[in-house]
């Protein structure tokens, strides 16, 4: 049932008590690099020791500027002949964010990806797929390194090219696959196209999903198409990768590994812990990371702990699936709007299609919101009425929602075009 | 049953061109078109050609949205005052459309009205049973 049951069901009391040990061996080790030893809260703890988990909360945020700030070696702990390896990520909007392991940390690391596998019933005699980029992207190495730890024969199939993905999967009769959710719609289609159906001409049963934020909607209707269990990995490059936190087979929350990570959920304007159960910012500080410690960094991922145990007897606690990061809010006619929100209504109609757009413009001075949305093939009759009510029950619904009447504009199945690797939802044409 | 092919558009350049390059390329013989609009940038294009169960299959393979829908088509004469009384015959059969459209007929004297009745319960008998001249399948598709 579990890949380390004593790890994994440790009673909270034992928990914390291991978590402040792994803590202050943390701060000492984060204080040797050059931007952390300049911080005197930090410098000061380390001197007199944390008897308290609850005196991480006097210490100061990391962001991601502050990475940034440090790029390239300001946040290295530890002699660069250590470091075996660096992930980054593609800093298109200014210096990229590097993450360092040493060969603890990549096992570590490896380790916790088995665990989360393990807890969504992948099992060793499994053939295991991983449709992810790999290179600096973690979402390749990560699971890669997982897989292997766990024993499952891996098939590194790496992003993109639908039809070897097939080909791979029906050759070597994958039980496992690894993508984002965006971009498994793609892949069905290919199926079909081929005259393939993925529920019978291939022996998938499980499929795991992240790095993207998604709805439950759409996770469901990723299990129809393919007919298997879909978990919700979830993970960052600052936090390692994936394996921070997954879905077991309650599929209710996902766990996040506390003998690896301090979890805080904090207000995100007030900086304060929100009260238990309530959505916030997801803050982290790692425990297990030696070349690179973090102390509560600020993930601008939104969630909220699931209150009450697991039925899994894990008790690690539950994140609930991510709810959007806090720099994909944007606001219109002062009403603070989240692009799941949006997704949420639009996936409950049977006749949408998975592909939608959010256009934001200013239209006679004033912020409109513009969403295109693709009707599905099967549903068109050809009656322009129905189509016409269509419209106006979905207008009503996203207004019910986010308070903001929005303009919506049917378009033809397929003509939104397609992102390459996460998807983009949301266009601010707004003049500033 | 006759069928017309109605396929959603969006109001954009070169959309309409799509179906009609997928027509000509199987050689099916366009017989009359009718084109909808509405004010949020789409509409539905209405087509009765000359082989619509092909038309439907080759237009949804090449992506597009398309259905078919019934219709029946009735002759009227092509002189002032033939569409008023065909009109009256279709009141009186109790049959109330909200789609429809015409056609002039190259044979000296007649014109066609094609009404869409998908959605318009029995109205293909109701129409048949007051004596209407309904146009067979062969003469409205011109095979």
């Amino acid at each position: 049932m579990y890949w380390e049951k004593e790890l994994e069901t440790i009673d909270r009391k034992a928990l914390e008590s291991l978590q402040l040990d792994r803590l202050n061996s943390s701060l000492r080790q984060a204080v040797k690099s050059p931007s952390y030893c300049r911080i005197p809260e930090i410098n000061k703890i380390v001197k007199s020791g944390m008897t308290s988990i609850a005196q991480l909360g006097e210490l100061p945020f990391t962001t991601k500027e502050d990475l940034r700030q440090g790029f390239p070696w300001g946040f290295l702990s530890t002699d660069k002949k250590n470091v075996v390896r660096l992930h980054s990520s593609s800093g298109t909007t200014g210096n990229p964010t590097v993450v360092y392991h040493n060969r603890n940390d990549l096992q570590s690391w490896a380790n916790l990806m088995a665990r989360s596998l393990f807890s969504a019933g992948i099992r060793d005699t499994d053939v295991f797929q991983n449709m992810s980029g790999y290179g600096l992207f973690t979402g390749g190495l990560g699971f890669q390194y997982g897989v292997e730890k766990l024993g499952c024969l891996s098939i590194p199939s790496g992003a993109g090219n639908s039809l070897r993905q097939i080909k791979l999967m029906r050759d070597f009769g994958t039980t496992v696959a690894h993508a984002i959710p965006s971009y498994l719609g793609r892949l069905f289609e290919v199926f079909k196209d081929e005259g393939l159906d993925p529920r019978q001409d291939t022996q998938l049963h499980t499929l795991v999903i992240g790095a993207e934020p998604h709805t439950e909607e759409h996770r469901r209707r990723i299990e129809e198409l393919f007919g298997v269990k879909a978990y919700n990995s979830f993970g960052l490059s600052e936090m390692n990768g994936p394996g921070v936190a997954f879905e077991c087979t309650e599929q209710n929350g996902l766990h996040v590994w506390e003998d690896a990570y301090v979890v805080e959920i904090i207000d995100p304007l007030t900086l304060q812990p929100v009260a238990a159960g309530e959505i916030g910012e997801l803050v982290m500080t790692t425990l297990d990371r030696q070349a690179m410690p973090l102390i509560r960094y600020r993930t601008r991922d939104l969630t909220r702990f699931i209150p009450g145990p697991c039925p899994c007897g894990r008790t690690h606690r539950r994140l609930d699936r991510i709810a959007g990061r806090s720099d994909d809010m944007f606001i219109i006619k002062g009403c603070n709007i989240f692009p799941m929100q949006i997704e949420g209504v639009l996936l409950k109609l049977p006749e949408v299609g998975d592909d939608y757009r959010i256009i934001i413009e200013t239209i006679d001075d004033q912020d409109e919101m513009l969403i295109e949305v693709e009707v599905k093939k099967q549903w068109f009759t050809g009656d322009l009425d129905f189509l016409a009510r269509l419209e106006n029950h979905i207008v009503r619904l996203i207004r019910d929602e986010v308070l903001v009447r929005p303009q919506i504009k049917l378009v033809e199945p397929g003509s939104i075009p397609k992102s390459e690797g996460k998807a983009v939802r949301v266009f601010d044409h707004r003049q500033k | 049953m006759t069928y017309q092919v109605s396929v959603f558009l969006e109001n954009k350049l070169g959309r309409l061109e799509k179906v009609t390059a997928v027509l000509k390329q199987a050689k099916i013989n366009i017989r009359s078109i009718h084109l909808n609009h509405t004010a949020n940038g789409w509409g539905i294009l209405n087509l009765v050609v000359s082989n619509p169960e092909l038309a439907l299959r080759l237009l949804n393979e090449g992506g597009m949205s398309a259905a078919l829908r019934e219709i029946v088509v009735v002759k009227m004469a092509d002189s002032p005052g033939g569409l008023d009384d065909l009109l009256k015959g279709i009141a009186s059969a109790g049959v109330n459309f909200t789609n429809a459209y015409g056609r002039v007929v190259d044979d000296g004297g007649s014109a066609l009205l094609v009404i869409d009745i998908q959605d318009i319960p029995d109205a293909r008998i109701k129409l048949g049973a007051i004596g209407f001249d309904i146009v067979a399948d062969s003469q409205v598709y011109g095979v």
